[in-house]
C-alpha cells in the first residue's frame, strides 16, 4: 500500500488535500459520470511523450522536499518505489516499462523468470540471471535477497511492504537479521548464489507479482547499516549515489558494472540524475510551465498542484508536456461502523445518498484531476472500466439519502464529526455541505496529519467519519480489499487498514477462499463480487479516482505515467530528446 | 577586559543553561509520549519502543536531562548492538526518521542560511542607512517625514505580500527574472546573486525600514552632542562634520544591532525560506514541522538560540573592546 | 475622548490625581497629526468590521464556511469564475478558488481571530509585564536583579522559534488560547523592561519619596503614585506590541502551527493562496492588504502617542 506516505506527501506538497490514489491506464471514461463534460485531462498522444529518448546527458528531477525513504526494505511510498526500483535497486520481478495495459505485466529482473510454483503454488523458485552485478562489481547472490527479506521483519526497519511477513513461513515473533537470527530453510532457501526458494504459509498464485516489491531486492549484509542504510543505498541497478545532501540534492550516476544485457526493462538513458530538492511547490510549477534553461531537461516528482492547473491546460504548449494518468487509489469517505448511529446499515446508506461528489471532487482539482469513484475496487483492478454499483447521481440523491434516514429511525438526521489531516480540510467541507443537505451535520475536527492517524486508529477517540484511500501494490485485488475489510486487521489503537471496523465474518471467509484460488481470472471475478457486497453494506463510500498531474520539459523523451505506480513517471524510460 | 570576558561567558553560560531546560522541558516533558514524538507520525509501536530504549526514556528525568546536556559537548551514543547510533559533537539531536544527527543536517543548510542573510544584511544596511541619513540631515523636512512616513509602510509589510508581490511582477508579468531556486556560490556566483535577489529584496525590506529609523535617530543624537558641536565651532566644513565626526559614532548602535540579527537569521528566516523554498535551516525547521520530525525541531530550537547568545556575546565584547566604559555596565 | 476642545490649558503632566488634563492636551496633538488619525481610522475600521462580522455576513449573504460550487470553475482547477478573483453582486471581494468560499466573509472573521488574539496576548503582557516590571523597579535589590535576569534570559530567546516549537508540541489543546499563551510568554520581558525603568525614575521623584517617608505602605504607593504615572507609558508600549502580535499570529498561522481551520483566519488564507499568487492574485492580495493596514494601523497611532505621551521614550 502506498497509501500512508502517499497522503502525507501529497499533503505537504500542495498543503491541500489528497489521498491520492488511482490507477489505470489512459481510461478516459474512469466514472460514470453521464454528464461527459467534464472531460479530465490525460497524457497527450499515445501517452509517452517527446518519443524515444538519446543516450547521455543530465536529467533533472525537481523536487519541494526530501525523498521519505530509499532502503528497500521501507521503501513502500511513491513516487520513491518507482526512483528506488528503476534507478537504484533491482528486484527479483519487475513490470514492464510501458503505458497502458502492457505496463501491468511482469518480466523476469534479476531472475530468469517469474517464478516457478509448486505445492500448490506454496513454494516458489527464483533463479537468477548471469552477470548481474552490484556496482563495485561483486555479483549479486541469492542469499542477499534472502538477506534483505529477513530484514524487512525487523521492527526497526519500519514502513515498508509487509507482503513477506504476511506470506512466508517464519517463526513466531522473528525480528530480522539484526537482532542476531537467520530464517531457516523451512522460510527462505538459498542453495547456491543463482537460487532461492520461498516457502508461503498458504497458496499465493500471484506471488510473481509480490516479488516486483523492493523487500526482494538484494542488499549485501557487508553494506548494511542498520537505521541509516536509505541514506547510503548500495546499487544494483543502473545508476549509483554520487551525492545525497539530505533534502537538498541526490545525484545518480551510472552504475557501470550494471549491463544492459541483463536488463530487458530499464534503458537508462541519461548519463546523470541530479534531484533537486528544494523549491517550493509553487515554484517548481511556476519553473516548469516557464520551461526555461535546465527546467527543458527537468521532470517534476510531486503532483502538480491543482492551483496550477488552470495555467496548464489552458496552455496548448504547456499542456502537452503534461502527463497525466489515473493513479489507480479510491479515495473514501469511512464510517465507523462499531459506533451509533454507523452501526446502522440504513444510516450508512444515507451517507452514501447524500454525499456531493461534485463538491468532493472541485476539493480535490475538479474533473481535470479526479475521477468519480463508484465502486472500492479501481478500474484497474475491475478489467479497465469502473463498476458504478448503486448509480447514485454524483451530487447525490437527498430524497433517497432522507428516505434512508428515516429506515434508520433518523428521519430529522444526526450529528457527527469528521477527522481529518489539515490537508483534507477542503474535502471534508464539500463532504459537510452534502450531508447537511439530509440533515446530517458535521462538525470538522482537523489536525495534524500524526494526531488525524492516531484519531482514527483509536477505537475510543475515532469520529463517526474519516478520510482515508488505498492504492493497490499490483494489479490484484488481494492488495486492495483485504487490506481495507479484513476485521482481522483491526485493532483497538494504532488501527490503520480497516479504518471502518467492519466485522463481517462471511467477508474474512471470503477473502481466504478467494486467497486460494490458483486461476487468476475466477479470482479477480470473485474479487468483483465481494466489493459489491461489502458496497451493499457500506462501511465506507468511495469518492473519487485521482488523477496524478506531473510536467515535463520540453527536452524531455520517454515520459510517461506508470500504470502501477500511482501514475508516477516511469523513470525507467525516461530520458532526453538532444544532449547539449 | 580579562575580567569582564570571564563576567560575560557566565553570564552566557547560564543563559544556555536555562535554553537547553527549557528546550528540554517543552519536548521532553510536555509530549504525552517523547519516545512517539521523537520517532514520528508512522511508528511502529515496536519502533517506539525501541526509540525509548536508545534515548533512555526510562531514566530518572535529571538522568535525561544531564546526558542531553553533556551529548552537545562530548557526543552520545544512542542505545547498544546493531542499532546504536553515534552522534558526534556536538549533538544536537539524532533524526530517527533520516537517520542522521540533526548538526550534520543543520551544517549541511547553514551555507544557504549564510547566503541570504549576508545578501540581505548588505542590502538592508544600504537602503536602511541612507535613508536614515538622509532623513537625519534634513529632519522636519517633508523629504524626511516622506521617508519615515514610507519606513513605516516598509515595516508593516508582511513578508509573504512583498515576496508574492515581487514573484508577481518579477517572474510571472515581465519574465525579469527567473523563478528563483537555490544555486550554490561556488557552482555559479551570477545564478547564485540572480536567484537569490528576490529572497533578499523580501528579507531586506522590513529590516531596512527599522535601520533607517534608528539610524535617523541615533545620527540626529549624535549630531547634537557637544563635540560636533566643537568641530564646527572649529570651522569644519559641514560635510567632513558628519562623515568623520557624526556618522561614526552614531553607527555603533546600528552596528550593535546588525550582530544579532545576523545571529538570528541563521536560522530564524523560517517564513521566507519556506515561501521561495530556499533549503536553509529555516526550511529545514520548516519541514521537520510538517514531517512530524521532532528532534529536528529541537535541534534547531537549540542551535539558533546558541546562534543568537554568541552573536549577542560577540557583538557585546567588540563593543567592550571599541568603547571601554561598556564593560562597565 | 471628547472631541470638544477646551480652552487652553497648561498641560500640567505627572499629575496623577487629575488624570483628565494630560489626556486631553495628549489628545489634542493627537488630533493635530492627520497621520495618526489615519492609524486611529484604521484600527476603528478593522475593529467594527469585526464587531460586525456577523451581521455583514447576514447582510451579504455568505457565512465564512459556505461554500459555493457555483461561483468555481470546476474544469479550470476551481478558479473562481469572473474577474478580479470572482468579485460579483454575489461575493463583494470574490471567492476563494477551489470550494468558493466568499472571501470577504473570511476576512471578516479572519479579523476577529487576528484581533482577538492580539488583544488577548496584549492584555496578557501588559499584566504580567506590568507587575513585574513595576515589582523590580520599585523594590530593586535581589528582586531587581532576579527578574532582569529572567527577563534578559527570555529575550535572548529566538522567540518565533520557540514559539513553534512549543505549538508544535502541543497539538490537541484550544489552539487560540496555547496561541494568546504562548505569544504572550516571549513578548511580556520587553514591556516589562520599560516599565521597570520608569518606574525606577519615578521611584526618586519627591512626592513618592515623600509618601514613603510618611509611612505609606508600599502597596499604596505603587497604586496611587507609581502605577497611574505609568499608564501613558502602557498605552504607548501596548499600542506598539500589537502589530507584533498580529503578524506573529499570522506567522504562525501561516506555518501551519496557530490558528488551525475550520476557523478562518488570515495567515491560513495566505498559506492558501500562495498556490494562487499567479492565476488569482486578489486571493492573496485581499488577506496581505489586509494584514499590511491593520498593522500599519497601529503602528502609526503608536508611532504618533509615543511622540505625545512619551517624548523622552523611544528606544525600548
Amino acid at each position: 500500500m502506498t497509501r500512508r506516505t502517499h497522503v502525507a506527501l501529497a499533503a505537504a506538497i500542495t498543503a491541500a488535500l489528497t489521498l491520492s490514489l488511482g490507477a489505470c491506464t489512459s481510461s478516459k471514461s474512469g466514472s460514470g459520470d453521464g454528464n461527459g463534460d467534464g472531460k479530465g485531462i490525460t497524457t497527450a498522444g499515445n501517452g509517452i511523450i517527446g518519443g524515444t529518448p538519446v543516450k547521455g546527458g543530465t536529467l533533472h528531477i525537481l523536487s519541494n522536499q526530501d525523498i521519505s525513504q530509499l532502503d528497500p526494505a521501507r521503501n513502500w511510498t511513491e513516487p520513491e518505489m518507482d526512483f528506488g526500483i528503476r534507478l537504484l535497486y533491482r528486484t527479483l520481478t519487475t513490470f514492464k516499462a510501458a503505458p497502458g495495459k502492457d505496463g501491468l505485466q511482469i518480466v523476469g529482473d534479476l531472475a530468469t523468470d517469474t517464478g516457478q510454483s509448486s505445492d500448490g503454488d506454496k513454494t516458489w523458485t527464483f533463479h537468477l540471471k548471469d552477470g548481474v552485478k552490484y556496482e563495485d562489481g561483486t555479483p549479486i547472490v541469492s542469499q542477499d535477497i534472502k538477506y534483505n527479506v529477513e530484514r524487512s521483519f525487523d521492527p526497526d526497519l519500519s514502513g515498508g511492504p509487509d507482503y513477506a511477513k504476511n506470506y512466508l513461513v517464519a517463526p513466531a515473533g522473528y525480528k530480522g537479521p539484526l537482532k542476531g537470527a537467520e530464517l531457516g530453510n523451512d522460510s527462505v532457501e538459498t542453495p547456491d548464489a543463482k537460487t532461492i526458494v520461498f516457502h508461503l504459509k498458504r497458496p499465493v498464485a500471484e506471488f510473481g507479482y509480490t516479488v516486483t516489491l523492493p523487500t526482494f531486492a538484494p542488499v549485501p549484509k557487508a553494506h548494511e547499516g542498520g537505521t541509516t542504510y536509505g541514506n547510503h543505498v548500495f546499487s544494483s541497478g543502473p545508476y549509483k549515489v554520487e551525492a545525497y545532501d539530505r533534502g537538498k540534492q541526490l545525484t545518480l550516476v551510472r552504475n557501470t558494472n550494471w549491463d544492459q544485457s541483463t536488463d530487458s526493462v530499464r534503458k537508462a538513458y541519461p548519463d546523470k540524475i541530479v534531484m533537486d530538492q528544494s523549491g517550493s511547490p509553487e515554484g517548481i510549477a511556476d519553473r516548469m510551465i516557464a520551461n526555461q534553461g535546465d527546467d527543458q531537461s527537468a521532470v517534476m516528482y510531486a503532483d502538480l498542484s491543482h492551483a496550477k492547473v488552470a495555467d496548464v491546460i489552458t496552455n496548448p504548449d504547456v499542456k502537452a508536456r503534461l502527463v497525466s494518468e489515473n493513479e489507480n487509489c479510491t479515495a473514501m469517505v469511512t464510517m465507523d461502523t462499531q459506533k451509533a448511529p454507523f452501526d446502522n446499515v440504513n444510516a450508512r446508506l444515507a451517507v452514501e445518498y447524500a454525499i456531493d461528489k461534485e463538491a468532493y471532487q472541485s476539493a480535490a482539482g475538479g474533473p481535470a484531476l479526479a475521477d468519480f469513484a463508484t465502486t472500492f475496487l479501481p478500474p484497474a483492478l475491475t478489467g479497465g472500466t469502473a463498476v458504478d454499483h448503486f448509480k447514485i447521481p454524483t451530487a447525490g440523491d437527498p430524497d433517497k439519502a432522507k428516505a434512508y434516514l428515516a429506515k434508520a429511525g433518523l428521519p430529522n438526521g444526526f450529528s457527527t464529526e469528521i477527522t481529518v489531516s489539515n490537508g483534507g480540510k477542503a474535502q471534508a467541507e464539500a463532504v459537510q455541505a452534502g450531508l447537511k443537505r439530509v440533515g446530517i451535520n458535521v462538525t470538522i475536527n482537523a489536525v495534524d496529519a500524526s494526531v488525524a492517524t492516531s484519531t482514527i486508529g483509536d477505537k475510543n477517540k475515532q469520529t463517526g467519519l474519516s478520510l482515508n484511500g488505498w492504492c493497490p501494490d499490483y494489479p490484484s485485488g488481494a492488495t486492495f480489499l483485504p487490506m481495507l475489510f479484513d476485521s482481522r486487521i483491526i485493532s483497538d489503537t494504532g488501527n490503520s487498514g480497516n479504518s471502518s471496523r467492519l466485522a463481517d465474518p462471511a467477508v474474512d471467509a471470503e477473502m481466504d477462499r478467494i486467497a486460494t484460488l490458483t486461476d487468476s481470472t475466477a479470482a479477480d471475478q470473485a474479487w468483483n463480487a465481494l466489493d459489491a457486497k461489502i458496497m451493499d453494506a457500506a462501511p465506507a463510500v468511495p469518492v473519487t479516482w485521482q488523477k496524478k498531474p506531473l510536467l515535463v520539459g520540453s527536452n524531455v523523451a520517454g515520459a510517461f505515467g506508470s500504470p502501477i505506480w500511482s501514475a508516477q513517471i516511469d523513470y525507467a524510460t525516461v530520458g532526453l530528446k538532444s544532449v547539449k | 577586559m580579562i575580567g569582564y570576558l570571564i563576567r560575560r561567558l557566565a553570564g552566557i553560560a547560564l543563559t544556555l543553561l536555562v535554553i537547553c531546560a527549557v528546550t528540554f522541558t517543552i519536548f521532553y516533558l510536555l509530549p504525552s509520549d517523547p519516545a512517539q514524538a521523537f520517532c514520528g507520525k508512522d511508528c511502529t509501536p515496536d519502533r517506539v519502543a525501541e526509540v525509548r530504549r536508545q534515548m533512555g526514556l526510562n531514566a530518572p528525568l535529571i538522568v535525561q536531562f544531564g546526558r542531553y546536556v553533556l551529548a552537545i559537548f562530548a557526543g552520545r551514543t544512542m542505545g547498544t548492538g546493531s542499532y546504536a547510533v553515534h552522534c558526534d559533537f556536538p549533538c544536537f539531536g539524532y533524526s530517527f526518521q533520516t537517520g542522521l544527527p540533526v548538526w550534520n543536517m543543520i551544517t549541511d543548510r547553514l551555507s544557504v542560511s549564510i547566503s541570504l542573510a549576508i545578501g540581505s544584511a548588505v542590502l538592508w544596511l544600504g537602503m536602511g542607512l541612507l535613508t536614515g541619513v538622509v532623513s537625519a540631515l534634513r529632519k522636519n523636512s517633508w523629504v524626511d517625514r516622506t521617508l519615515m512616513i514610507g519606513t513605516i509602510g516598509a515595516a508593516a509589510m508582511p513578508v509573504y505580500f512583498t515576496a508574492m508581490l515581487l514573484l508577481y511582477f518579477f517572474c510571472a508579468q515581465t519574465n525579469l527574472i527567473p523563478y528563483p531556486r537555490y544555486v550554490d556560490f561556488t557552482a555559479d556566483p551570477l545564478a547564485w546573486s540572480q536567484n537569490m535577489l528576490l529572497p533578499w529584496l523580501t528579507l531586506a525590506l522590513a529590516t531596512a525600514a527599522m535601520y533607517a529609523r534608528m539610524t535617523r535617530s541615533s545620527v540626529i543624537e549624535t549630531l547634537g552632542e557637544p563635540f560636533v558641536r566643537t568641530a564646527r565651532a572649529k570651522g569644519l566644513r559641514e560635510r567632513r562634520v558628519v562623515s568623520k565626526h557624526g556618522l561614526r559614532p552614531a553607527l555603533t548602535p546600528v552596528v550593535t544591532m546588525l550582530g544579532m540579527d545576523l545571529g538570528g537569521l541563521l536560522a530564524g528566516a523560517v517564513i521566507t525560506e519556506q515561501l521561495f523554498g530556499l533549503p536553509g535551516v529555516g526550511k529545514l525547521f520548516a519541514d521537520a514541522l510538517h514531517k512530524s520530525d521532532q528532534p529536528v525541531v529541537m535541534g534547531v530550537t537549540l542551535v539558533a538560540s546558541f546562534f543568537i547568545v554568541t552573536s549577542n556575546l560577540v557583538v557585546d565584547v567588540l563593543y567592550a573592546w571599541i568603547d571601554p566604559r561598556a564593560r562597565l555596565s | 475622548m471628547t472631541t470638544t476642545v477646551p480652552a487652553v490649558q497648561e498641560p500640567t503632566e505627572r499629575q496623577g490625581q487629575v488624570p483628565a488634563s494630560p489626556w486631553r492636551s495628549a489628545w489634542r496633538r493627537l488630533r493635530r497629526r492627520p497621520i495618526a488619525l489615519v492609524g486611529l481610522g484604521l484600527i476603528v475600521f478593522f475593529v467594527l468590521a469585526a464587531l460586525l462580522a456577523p451581521v455583514l455576513t447576514a447582510i451579504s449573504g455568505h457565512g465564512p464556511t459556505d461554500t459555493d460550487k457555483l461561483a468555481v470553475d470546476r474544469f479550470l482547477g476551481g478558479l473562481p469564475k469572473g474577474s478580479l478573483g470572482g468579485v460579483s453582486s454575489q461575493h463583494w471581494l470574490g471567492v476563494e478558488p477551489g470550494l468558493g468560499h466568499d472571501i470577504f466573509a473570511r476576512l471578516l472573521y479572519g479579523a476577529q481571530i487576528s484581533l482577538l488574539v492580539a488583544f488577548s496576548a496584549a492584555l496578557l503582557i501588559t499584566v504580567v509585564g506590568v507587575a513585574l516590571g513595576v515589582t523590580a523597579g520599585y523594590f530593586g535589590g535581589k528582586v531587581d536583579m532576579v527578574i532582569s535576569r529572567f527577563m534578559d534570559i527570555m529575550m535572548s530567546f529566538p522567540s518565533l522559534i520557540f514559539m513553534i516549537a512549543l505549538l508544535s508540541v502541543a497539538k490537541d489543546v484550544n489552539r487560540v488560547l496555547l496561541l494568546i499563551i504562548v505569544m504572550s510568554l516571549f513578548t511580556w520581558p520587553y514591556i516589562a523592561r520599560v516599565i521597570r525603568g520608569q518606574t525606577i525614575s519615578l521611584k526618586h521623584r519627591e512626592y513618592v519619596e515623600a509618601a514613603r517617608a510618611g509611612g505609606t505602605s508600599s502597596t499604596r504607593i505603587v497604586l496611587t503614585e507609581i502605577l497611574p504615572n505609568l499608564t501613558s507609558t502602557i498605552i504607548v508600549y501596548i499600542t506598539l506590541a500589537i502589530p507584533g502580535l498580529i503578524g506573529s499570529e499570522a506567522g504562525l498561522t501561516y506555518l501551519g502551527v496557530g490558528v488551525q481551520p475550520p476557523t478562518p483566519s488570515w495567515g491560513q488564507m495566505i498559506a492558501d493562496s500562495e498556490l494562487y499568487y499567479k492565476l488569482d492574485p486578489m486571493f492573496f492580495v485581499l488577506p496581505c492588504a489586509c494584514l499590511f493596514l491593520v498593522v500599519l494601523g497601529f503602528t502609526l497611532l503608536g508611532d504618533a502617542l509615543r511622540d505625545v505621551l512619551d517624548p523622552k521614550g523611544g528606544n525600548g
